[in-house]
C-alpha cells in the first residue's frame, strides 16, 4: 500500500530538532500548558519544574484544592517540586503536609498533626523492610514454609498500618513500597529460581491488592514497580541522592512519582469521565477515508497502519475501564459504516459506540446531541481529535468538555491517552465491565419502543408491559459498597440530594442500625441494567424515618422503577411501625430532573421547606400498580425485623 | 549571560527566592531557603542545568556561590 503524501509530514513543527522551554512558559491557559507538556519531547530539569509550576498557578485559579499527606520511612520533601509541578498543571491547590521522618503511627490517632490537616489524601512512602525486619536481609535461602510465614507476617503488618490509619478521617489512602535499588537476588537465574525474591513479592502484592479491595475501602496501592518499569531501573534510582540524602528518587522518577499521585487525586476531585468521544480521520486511522478511500488509508498490519490498530486495541482497554465509547467526525456516514462494516483491520466495530455522530455538523452541536441521547453532562465527556481547529472550537464552545489533541507523529498515537487522569479509575464493578454492554440494551429498548409507535418520552403501559420488568432489591447489601458509594458519587441528574459518600461512609451506613440503605438493579426482555438505584434513610426515630439520598441511574428512567422502588421502601418502613417519612430535594445546576419528583408520589412541601409524607393516613402504593416485579434480597448486617417481600 | 547570570536564576529557582537574593558572595547561610533539602535540591538542579555529575563528597564544599562558580569554571563551564 503507497502512502501518497505522508499527512503528518506537513507540520513545521516537527522539524524542529530541539524543543523550546520557554514555549511551555508561554502558554495562556491550563488547557494550553497541559497540551504542551504531554507533547513535549524532554527530561524537566527541577528549575524547570519550579518555573512551570509557578507559571501554572498564575495561570487560572485552582479548580479545587488538594491536601495531601505523607507519611514517609525514607526522605519526602524533595518530592514536592514535582508534586506542585503535577498538581498546579491538574488545576489543584496543592498543600502538602509531612509527617515526622518514620513510621509515625502517632499520627493516625484523633488530633494528631495529620489528621488536623484534614487531608483528601494520605500517601505513605515506605520500604519494603519496614513490613518485616528479616526483608533487610535475603530471604531467598529460607524455607518454603518460612516464606509464606513471612509473607503473612507483612500482610498482617499492611492490614495493621492501614487499618490504624484508615480508623481515622485521612481521606483516601494511598499506600507505596519503595522497590529494591538492587538487581534480583539470584541475578540471571532469579526468574526461574523456586526462592525467588521477586517471585514472592508477587505473591505478596497479590494478597495485599486482594484485602484492599475487599476490605479495605477507600484506598489504594500505587505499584512503584510499575513506575520503576516505565523510567527503568537505572534510570529511578539516584544513589547519590539516597546514601547522601535518603532521597532514592532520579527526578524523572520523582516526576512520574508525583504524576501518579496527582492523578489519583484528579480522579476523587473532578468530576467522573464517563464517555469518550473519538474522531475518525487521522485518529482511528491515518489519513481521510472521503478521500483516500477504505484501501487507502493507514489501518492495518504495516507503517504506520499499525500505529492505529494498537490504539484502537488501547482504546479497548479504557472501554474496560467502564468508559463508553462515542464517535463523532465529519464524514458521510456511509464512508464510516463501510470500514466499521468491512475493513479487515479496523478493531472498533459498531457494537463498541454506545452512540455515533457522522456528518457535517460543527463538533460542538453533535457533543451536545450525544450528552442528551446518553443522558450524561458534557463535564463527563472526554473528545479525542487531530484537528488543530476542532480541539479549539470544542474548547471554546464547551470549555467542560476536557480536549485531547492526537499528536501528529503517528507512533506518539497509541500511548496519547495513557496520562489522561480522568481516565483512571479508583474501583471496577461489574457494571463498568459491561457499561457498553448496557448502552447498547439501551439501544435496542429504545428502538423497540420506536417499533411499537412510542417515540416520546412517556412510556405507556403497553410498552412496559412488554419489557417484562424484574427488580431485585436488595438492603443493607456489603456485597454492593463499591458500587453504592460509585453511584453516590457520579449520579447528578436524577439525584434528590446530591450527597456524596466514599466507600467508608457507605460501609459504616449498611453496619448502622439507624440507617437503612437499599438498593436496586432491573432486568428485562433485553438484559440487566446492573445496580442503578440506591436509596439511604435515616431511622431518626421508631415513628420517623428521613430519606438522606435518593438517586437512580439515567439509564433506566421512564420505566416506573423510581416509584417501584421508592413504594416499596415505604411499605417496609410503614411494616416497621414509621408513620412519617421526610424527604429533600436539594437543587442543583444538574437535577432539575427530579424537582417535581417528591410531589408526584405524594410527598407535601411543608412549612419547614422538607417534603413530608404520612404513611398511616396515606399508605404507600402496593406492589401491583407498578408494571414491575419487585423481588428481595434479605438483609444479613441488621439485627432488626425481617424482611418479607 | 554570564555564567553568574544563569547560576544566578537556576538557583533563584531552585531556592524559590528572588534572583537579587543570590549575589556573587551569597552563602548557604545568608538564605533560610538554601538548607539541607535546599542544597540537594541545587545539587540536582546545578547537574541538570549545566549537565553535570557531581559527586556526593562535592556535595557539601558547594555551599556558597564563588564555591559553586568555582567549580563550574574548573569543569569547563564559561
Amino acid at each position: 500500500m503507497v502512502q501518497p503524501l505522508a499527512f503528518w509530514a506537513a507540520d513545521s513543527d516537527m522539524a524542529k530538532t530541539k524543543a523550546d522551554f520557554d514555549d511551555l512558559l508561554l502558554t495562556e491557559s491550563r488547557a494550553a500548558l497541559q497540551a504542551a507538556l504531554a507533547a513535549w519531547p524532554e527530561s524537566l530539569t527541577l528549575p524547570q519544574a519550579q518555573k512551570l509550576a509557578a507559571h501554572a498557578t498564575g495561570l487560572e485559579p485552582a479548580a479545587a484544592p488538594l491536601r495531601l499527606a505523607i507519611v514517609h520511612t525514607y526522605t519526602s520533601d524533595l518530592l514536592d517540586p514535582w508534586l506542585n509541578l503535577a498538581a498546579s498543571t491538574a488545576g489543584l491547590a496543592l498543600q502538602t503536609y509531612h509527617a515526622p521522618y518514620g513510621l509515625a503511627l502517632q499520627e493516625a490517632a484523633p488530633g494528631s498533626a495529620l489528621v488536623a490537616h484534614q487531608p483528601d489524601i494520605t500517601l505513605l512512602m515506605l520500604r519494603r523492610e519496614d513490613l518485616h525486619p528479616d526483608l533487610a536481609r535475603p530471604i531467598t535461602g529460607l524455607a518454603a514454609e518460612r516464606r509464606d510465614e513471612l509473607r503473612r507476617a507483612c500482610l498482617a503488618r499492611v492490614q495493621d498500618v492501614l487499618g490504624r490509619f484508615r480508623a481515622q478521617p485521612v481521606g483516601h489512602l494511598l499506600l507505596t513500597l519503595l522497590p529494591s535499588p538492587a538487581a534480583p537476588t539470584l541475578g540471571l537465574y532469579d526468574a526461574q529460581a523456586a526462592g525467588s525474591e521477586a517471585v514472592w513479592w508477587a505473591a505478596l502484592k497479590a494478597d495485599l491488592a486482594g484485602w484492599l479491595r475487599e476490605a479495605c475501602p477507600s484506598s489504594q496501592f500505587l505499584d512503584l514497580d510499575e513506575v520503576q518499569q516505565q523510567v527503568g531501573r537505572n534510570a529511578f534510582f539516584d544513589r547519590r541522592y539516597w546514601y547522601s540524602a535518603r532521597f532514592p528518587f532520579s527526578a524523572a522518577a520523582a516526576r512520574e512519582f508525583a504524576r501518579r499521585v496527582v492523578s489519583l487525586a484528579t480522579v476523587l476531585k473532578t468530576p467522573r469521565a464517563k464517555v469518550l468521544v473519538l474522531d475518525a480521520d487521522n485518529t482511528l486511522w491515518g489519513g481521510i477515508i472521503g478521500e483516500d478511500g477504505p484501501d487507502g488509508i493507514a489501518l492495518g498490519p504495516d507503517y504506520p497502519g499499525n500505529a492505529f490498530v494498537d490504539f484502537q486495541r488501547r482504546i479497548l482497554d479504557f472501554q474496560q475501564r467502564g468508559l463508553i465509547l462515542a464517535m463523532c467526525s465529519k464524514n458521510n456516514p456511509a464512508d464510516v459504516d463501510q470500514v466499521l462494516e468491512n475493513h479487515p483491520h479496523q478493531v472498533l466495530r459498531d457494537s463498541h459506540f454506545a452512540a455515533r455522530r457522522v456528518n457535517w455538523l460543527p463538533k460542538a452541536d453533535n457533543l451536545q446531541s450525544l450528552a442528551e441521547e446518553l443522558n450524561l453532562g458534557l463535564d463527563s465527556f472526554i473528545f479525542v481529535d487531530d484537528s488543530d481547529h476542532e480541539c479549539a472550537a470544542v474548547r471554546h464552545r464547551l470549555p467542560m468538555v476536557e480536549v485531547i489533541q492526537v499528536p501528529r507523529r503517528p507512533t506518539d498515537v497509541p500511548t496519547c491517552l495513557d496520562a489522561v487522569a480522568r481516565l483512571e479509575v479508583l474501583s471496577l464493578t461489574a457494571e463498568d465491565l459491561a457499561k457498553t454492554e448496557l448502552y447498547a440494551q439501551e439501544r435496542r429498548r429504545r428502538e423497540f419502543s420506536e417499533h411499537i409507535g412510542q417515540p416520546g418520552e412517556v412510556a405507556t403501559g403497553d410498552y412496559l408491559a412488554q419489557l417484562q420488568m424484574r427488580m431485585q432489591v436488595s438492603v443493607n447489601s456489603r456485597a454492593h459498597l463499591v458500587r453504592l458509594s460509585q453511584l453516590s458519587k457520579k449520579t447528578n441528574q436524577f439525584n434528590l440530594t446530591t450527597r456524596r459518600y466514599d466507600e467508608q461512609q457507605m460501609g459504616a451506613f449498611i453496619d448502622s442500625d439507624d440507617w437503612l440503605v437499599a438498593d436496586f438493579s432491573l432486568a428485562d426482555v433485553f438484559g440487566d441494567s446492573g445496580v442503578v438505584g440506591l436509596a439511604l434513610w435515616r431511622l431518626v426515630s421508631p415513628e420517623r424515618a428521613e430519606l438522606d439520598t435518593f438517586l437512580m441511574s439515567c439509564r433506566v428512567i421512564g420505566r416506573e422503577a423510581e416509584s417501584a422502588f421508592l413504594h416499596w421502601q415505604l411499605r417496609l418502613l410503614a411494616e416497621r411501625g414509621v408513620r412519617e417519612a421526610v424527604a429533600d430535594y436539594l437543587p442543583t445546576a444538574k437535577n432539575e430532573l427530579v424537582r417535581d419528583f417528591l410531589p408526584s408520589q405524594g410527598f407535601a412541601a411543608g412549612p419547614d421547606g422538607r417534603f413530608h409524607r404520612h404513611l398511616h393516613q396515606q399508605p404507600p402504593r402496593p406492589a401491583s400498580d407498578f408494571p414491575i416485579v419487585v423481588s428481595t434480597q434479605a438483609e444479613p448486617s441488621t439485627p432488626t425485623a425481617p424482611i418479607a417481600a | 549571560m554570564s555564567l553568574f547570570d544563569r547560576l544566578q536564576e537556576t538557583m533563584a529557582a531552585t531556592l524559590k527566592v528572588p534572583a537579587a537574593k543570590i549575589a556573587p558572595d551569597t552563602r548557604d547561610e545568608d538564605l533560610s531557603a538554601w538548607d539541607s533539602l535546599g542544597q540537594v535540591n541545587l545539587m540536582m538542579a546545578l547537574e541538570q542545568t549545566f549537565d553535570l555529575y557531581i559527586e556526593v563528597e562535592d556535595f557539601e564544599r558547594l555551599k556558597s556561590v564563588p564555591a559553586i562558580l568555582d567549580y563550574l569554571t574548573q569543569h569547563g563551564i564559561s
